[in-house]
């Protein structure tokens, strides 16, 4: 047999050795960061122990973050997944119409995000062709999707969801076409009705392609960045809809506390870790029950 | 094999490409020698042929001097990238409007010395440890308040609003027409949320004791005090009448210009660069302006004088540098120039604007003018940039702050204290 | 009943084509009537805002262009190059330790660029290869190749063992056998790693920003934005940039589409 070793050396180890130095060590050096009072333009650097994990949960802008950020990450991850199911059952018929159905809703995955947060913020504005719309419906006082503080979180939620629901309508489209046709019609003969039939015959085969969605999902909510920045910056007011990844780079930019920006990065990395590992964990489980 | 040695050949041969096929957008570099980098940043009026050709006159003169031109990605995000790529190694020579906060405290900048500074009219604004690293170029007054004559005598509101009951009346009036007394903006623009609060607590405060900030570093008052609270609820009151459209705390800053040129609300608080587009952008109204009221008439008027270059300490040819930014911000032309692109007040000894400036630019000039002779300026709170300005990262917060009082999110109280606690951790 | 589930589908897909029409009806649009009317047809069309975006004296849109395409391609090729052979090694060796790294591999699609940006500008710094395409290639693998191993891992172990060991027993390398034989099986693998990178190193915003610094000159995004501070009060010219820089993704993904969505469940589904 080929040696284990050289296939290593070979075959995995350039891919590992750029991985351990531009994604690895950056994170050791940030963890270290996170140990201190690093700040650039306040030298010099001194150790401060776990200074700044304690602090941290004692920060009600942290905690709220955190807030934030998982609610931000359940709805990214339910909407998206269970809309996305829907369409694709709608739109897995052959023909042009679905064709071209299936390249309009992928669309949005390609476009950058700050270019779906100009798009969004342009229409849910307050003069916006939303409300104008609505107004034209007869809603006098139409919400103030991103000016609101009890709204803004969910049109910006609504917004990634806009932005994701293509993906998962694809994802579920490969996996419908994995189910064998057969199955489908021996389940009709035996009287089975649609809703019957989906739930016994495709639901399960559709196991792998809900855990790709759930885990691109959480992992993309849970980074969201660019549409904080770009439509709401974290407001409005304090907080409203500042995720942790927006915090991290306020904090160690704005106000040049890396030290403390590197203890939040870390605790958000367990946290994406630790969630990332026990969902995809119950998802293969559940794969393999099936 | 084959196949492998192929793609590794390709992509050997490309990453070698790739290095020869860098290009600098940078609209070319410049004259020759001595090559120095410069950091602009594009607004609407700013565009890049403002720049290049407000380069080129300083090159034609000094010819030995090399300019390469960088542009921060963001106008507003300019300083937090300047820091950015101080931290990557990338810090450039010469940035233009980049506060020096941070970076002079750390020893990355230059510090001018009297004589180079004799020119300017401020030549000690902004001190910070007792030195000067930032040209004091052109003073800019935040916020006088511009008004819609068309809306204010359509309501029936003569005369502008001197004092702070007078302003309330005329809001009222503007109200009870049904037109929104004050546009604001907020969104990704946060100081488009805070620029009243900015007026108040200038006027205000700094009124009474233009040494505010300067005691608030050093923990002699806090923004929980009377005083502060008092400005704070000042403001809320404004929206809590009715007075700020709640709903326009997420418009961006292009999008409540174009409102109030829209003629969507009656007063504009906003710096005086706004002169400049009410000039060239002709709405189908006339735009008058007036000093921010005061409580009892007295006049004060916040104004921030800097705005101009920062040379890096350890820039490779610093003399050059030096000479560059000296050059650009006394150059007539460029003044001339930078008063009509983007309605800067140059703070040169002996420069007046050119005759042909638009009206409202006229009107908002002769204010300042006035508070200079009357000697009533003081520092515009939140805009500050030296030791008696705000710690780095709480004008984010002061804006959120804002934000918080107009949609009634928070109350006064909750407001100062927020301030207070984030002050601490940005210590 | 049979126009049902066309007529559905099309309101459906209707409702979530707004916002892109709002995009494509403004591109042609005058600039003067977009804030004014922002939801009705061009008429008549103009293509002043895309030959403004395209005619910039200082080349912004082409330079960036180039730009671009060198970095994506490149990270790309070498990304599938990398992860199809990390992705080989871990889906036939089944001990602790590979878990282990897939578990570490994995971990690495949730970081977020933000946090570990200033440590990479560190590291970068030192191997002398900040401000350079190369370095932004090289970040973009280490960051990419998770997800890179992520689909391979899972198509290659679809691929029977055996068909690897037949051609060794005939003589061949176990690289002959990985590139003649394995990887064209990986088509549609290969198809969804190059698309999805491709989208994502394309659309990458902050690390070709802080990477390549201002005097390399600008990635099409960083351009964007860039210039969205001179146009902010022209969305004519905004929303032309917009689709011109979307524009090479799109025929990029019309191209791949059918290989891209066998590739995505391929692995797990053996579809």
């Amino acid at each position: 047999m080929w040696p284990k070793v050289w296939h290593f050396l070979s075959f995995g180890a350039p891919g590992v050795l750029i991985y351990v130095c531009f994604v690895l060590a950056p994170i050791v050096i940030s963890f270290w960061y996170s140990l201190t009072n690093y700040n650039p333009f306040n030298p010099p650097i001194s150790y401060v122990g776990w200074e700044n994990y304690f602090l941290l949960f004692q920060d009600k802008e942290f905690l709220t973050a955190l807030k934030v950020t998982s609610i931000l990450t359940v709805i990214v991850v339910v909407v998206p997944n269970a809309l996305g199911l829907g369409v694709a059952l709608l739109l897995d018929r052959p023909g042009w119409l679905y064709n071209a159905l299936r390249s309009v809703f992928f669309t949005p995955v390609i476009l950058s995000s700050v270019v779906v947060s100009i798009i969004w913020s342009r229409l849910l504005d307050n003069e916006g062709p939303l409300n104008t719309f609505l107004r034209f419906l007869g809603v006098e006082n139409p919400p103030g999707w991103l000016s609101d503080p009890d709204v803004a979180l969910y049109s910006l939620a609504s917004i990634v969801c806009w932005q994701m629901l293509g993906f998962c309508v694809v994802v579920y489209l490969a996996g419908l076409q994995g189910v064998p046709q057969e199955l489908l019609e021996a389940a009709q003969i035996d009287g089975a009705g649609p809703v019957r039939r989906f739930r016994a015959v495709t639901w399960p085969l559709l196991a792998p392609s809900l855990t790709i969605n759930t885990v691109v999902l959480l992992i993309s909510a849970f980074k969201t960045y660019d549409y904080v920045k770009v439509i709401t910056n974290g407001g409005p007011g304090a907080g409203a809809t500042a995720t942790i990844a927006f915090n991290v780079l306020a904090t160690g930019f704005d106000a040049n506390h890396v030290g403390y920006a590197s203890a939040m990065a870390i605790v958000m990395l367990l946290i994406v870790a630790v969630v990332t590992a026990v969902v995809l964990k119950l998802l293969q489980r559940r794969e393999v029950d099936l | 094999m084959k196949r492998v040695a192929t793609l590794t050949a390709a992509v050997l041969l490309a990453v070698g490409l790739a290095g020869c096929q860098v290009k600098s957008d940078a609209g070319g570099t410049s004259g020759g020698g001595e090559e120095i980098s410069f950091l602009t940043f594009e607004t609407p009026n700013l565009t890049p042929d403002y720049w290049n050709a407000a380069i080129k006159r300083v090159t034609d003169k000094h010819p030995e001097i090399k300019v390469k031109k960088l542009v921060a990605p963001t106008a507003d995000g300019r300083t937090a990238y300047a820091k950015q790529l101080l931290q990557s190694g990338q810090f450039p020579d010469v940035m233009i409007a980049v506060t020096p906060a941070g970076f002079a405290e750390a020893g990355e900048l230059y510090a001018w010395n009297p004589d180079e500074l004799k020119d300017f009219q401020f030549p000690t604004a902004n001190p910070i440890k007792g030195k000067y690293f930032q040209l004091p170029a052109n003073t800019q007054t935040i916020p006088p308040i511009y008004y819609n004559k068309k809306l204010f005598a359509d309501a029936g509101v003569t005369g502008e609003p001197k004092t702070w009951d007078e302003l309330l009346a005329a809001a009222e009036k503007l109200k009870a027409k049904g037109t929104t007394p004050f546009v604001i903006g907020g969104g990704k623009d946060g100081f488009a949320s805070s620029m009243i609060l900015a007026g108040i607590v200038s006027t205000d405060l700094y009124g009474k004791n233009k040494d505010w900030m300067t005691q608030r570093r050093e923990d002699k008052v806090k923004f929980a005090d009377a005083d502060f609270q008092a400005a704070l609820t000042k403001f809320a009151d404004l929206a809590n009448k009715g007075y700020i459209d709640k709903a326009s705390v997420s418009r961006d800053y292009a999008a409540t210009e174009q409102a109030f040129l829209d003629g969507k609300g009656a007063m504009y608080p906003m710096g005086n660069w706004f002169a400049a587009n009410a000039d060239t952008k002709k709405p189908a109204f006339d735009i008058g302006v007036f000093n921010f009221p005061t409580a009892d008439g007295k006049l004060i008027v916040p104004a921030y004088t800097g705005g101009g270059m920062i040379v890096s300490a350890n820039a490779k040819n610093l003399s050059a540098a030096k000479k560059f930014a000296l050059a650009f911000q006394l150059d007539k032309t460029q003044l001339d120039q930078s008063v009509k692109a983007d309605g800067l007040f140059p703070a040169i000894k002996g420069y007046t604007p050119p005759a042909d400036t638009g009206p409202v630019f006229k009107a908002g000039y002769k204010l300042y003018e006035d508070a200079v002779k009357e000697n009533a300026v003081v520092h515009t709170f939140r805009w500050e940039t030296a030791d008696d300005g705000l710690l780095p990262g709480m004008t984010d917060k002061v804006d959120q702050a804002a934000q918080d009082l107009i949609t009634g999110r928070k109350s006064v109280a909750d407001v100062a204290a927020f301030l207070d606690t984030e002050w601490n951790k940005a210590r | 009943m049979r126009w049902v589930r066309p007529s559905v589908a099309l309101v459906v897909g209707a409702i979530f084509f707004v916002p892109l029409y709002l995009v494509l009806v403004n591109v042609f649009k005058q600039g003067g009537k977009i804030a004014s009317s922002p939801a009705t047809l061009p008429v008549p069309p103009t293509l002043d805002n895309v030959v403004s975006v395209l005619t910039r004296p200082d080349q912004l849109f082409w330079v960036s262009l180039t730009n671009s395409i060198v970095v994506t391609v490149l990270s790309v090729i070498v990304l599938i190059v990398l992860s199809a052979m990390l992705g080989h090694y871990l889906a036939r060796t089944r001990r602790t330790w590979t878990r282990v790294l897939t578990l570490v591999l994995l971990a690495g699609l949730m970081i977020p660029p933000q946090v570990i940006l200033i440590p990479i500008s560190d590291v970068l710094r030192i191997a002398g290869l900040m401000a350079t395409l190369q370095g932004l290639v090289l970040f973009n693998v280490g960051y990419y190749v998770p997800f890179g191993v992520f689909v391979f891992t899972g198509f290659i172990r679809g691929v029977p063992v055996e068909l690897e060991e037949a051609a060794v027993l005939d003589g061949a390398s176990r690289s002959q056998v990985f590139w003649r034989i394995v990887f064209p099986l990986l088509r549609p693998a290969t198809a969804s790693v190059m698309i999805f990178l491709g989208v994502w190193i394309w659309n990458d915003f902050i690390d070709p920003l802080i990477i390549l610094g201002p005097s390399q000159g600008t990635t099409i995004t960083t351009g964007i934005y860039r210039s969205i501070g001179q146009y902010q009060a022209d969305l004519g010219s905004v929303f032309a940039l917009m689709a011109l820089a979307t524009l090479p993704v799109l025929i990029f993904y019309l191209a791949l589409q059918k290989q891209f969505v066998k590739g995505l469940t391929g692995g797990a589904t053996k579809g």
